[in-house]
């Protein structure tokens, strides 16, 4: 009986692993700012300024 | 003349690590990792293993060999693991020659043990799968690096523990089947139970970034290796129980 209920709960929880594991993260675990990253590539944030951009010269100092 | 002037000559940076992270742009024309292939390949591991593992069961005398092989290939596939494809599935049969070995041994003093930390082991995968995808359990820097240190610890000592009864000696408490012995087993299980979060990040952040392909199989191997640790511990962790 005991090993009964053992062999239930390793197929029951197979079952979810292959089942769950195919799903995609609730939002609440993809969206946030302090996830691992391991492959180096950063979020971009917002902060690009947006407008025209002007060339800096040595005689603008003066 | 420009103020940018060297940075115009020079580049704005000649580090390929600033350009690049760790294989993002191998994946140019290849097929891209996911979690669907993720999840069949590790069902495909876990078959061999348990191939390997009805082998071991009949000769348990291949046990020491298959645990020294399978420890050669998981270090070629952590230090290689565009190579995973074909190492990983090695790994999964052998190792699974050795956990047939090992629970056959278990099994003659303490009938059923197997059974029941097979039960638990993916119960407790399943379970943490859920709070992972849910958003319970969130791993973060401080989160890894805090199963890193436990992870390295407890690789240590079991490392001198090892070494240690070469000379007859070895660390007490490990072993026994006291409280201290059983608590600290529970500790182990705990964090090759929190292993699997970090392998389950893995998955998740490759597939969403378009990593490539071979790193399911990586992935695959990753959550294999936890596994297995896993079993092993809460084998041992039964086993102390029911010698009480």
């Amino acid at each position: 009986m005991n090993s009964i209920i053992f062999i239930i709960l390793a197929l029951f929880s197979l079952y979810v692993f292959f089942k769950l594991g195919k799903v995609r993260a609730s939002g609440k675990q993809l969206n946030r700012d302090n996830r691992i990253n391991r492959f180096g590539q950063k979020e971009q944030r917002g902060n690009i300024i947006e407008g025209e951009s002007e060339e800096i010269k040595d005689d603008d100092e003066k | 003349m420009s103020k940018h002037s060297a940075l115009n000559r020079f580049g704005r940076s000649g580090n390929p690590a600033f350009s690049k992270g760790f294989g993002i742009n191998e994946n140019i024309s290849g097929e891209a990792m996911t979690l669907d292939g993720t999840v069949n390949k590790t069902g495909i591991l876990l078959a061999l293993c348990v191939g390997g593992a009805y082998f071991g069961w009949n000769s348990p005398g291949l046990v020491m060999p298959a645990i020294l092989i399978g420890f050669v290939i998981a270090l070629f596939t952590i230090f290689r693991p565009k190579n995973s494809p074909y190492t990983a599935p090695a790994y999964a049969a052998i190792e699974g020659v050795a956990l047939g070995g090992i629970t056959m041994i278990f099994e003659a003093q303490y009938p059923g043990i197997g059974i029941q930390a097979i039960g638990l082991t993916f119960g407790i995968l399943a379970s943490l799968l859920f709070c992972y995808k849910s958003g319970i359990i969130k791993p973060t820097e401080n989160f890894r690096l805090m199963i890193f240190a436990g992870t390295m610890g407890i690789f240590i000592l079991y490392l001198v523990s090892f070494i240690m009864s070469f000379f007859g000696n070895s660390i007490g408490f490990i072993h026994s089947n006291g409280l201290f012995g059983i608590g600290f087993s529970l500790f182990v299980v705990a964090i090759a139970s929190l292993n699997l979060v970090l392998d389950f990040d893995f998955i998740e952040e490759g597939a969403e970034k378009g990593m490539p392909k071979y790193l399911e199989w990586y992935g695959a191997f990753s959550l294999m290796v936890t596994l297995i640790w896993l079993y092993l511990e809460i084998l041992r962790l039964l086993a102390k129980i029911r010698s009480r």
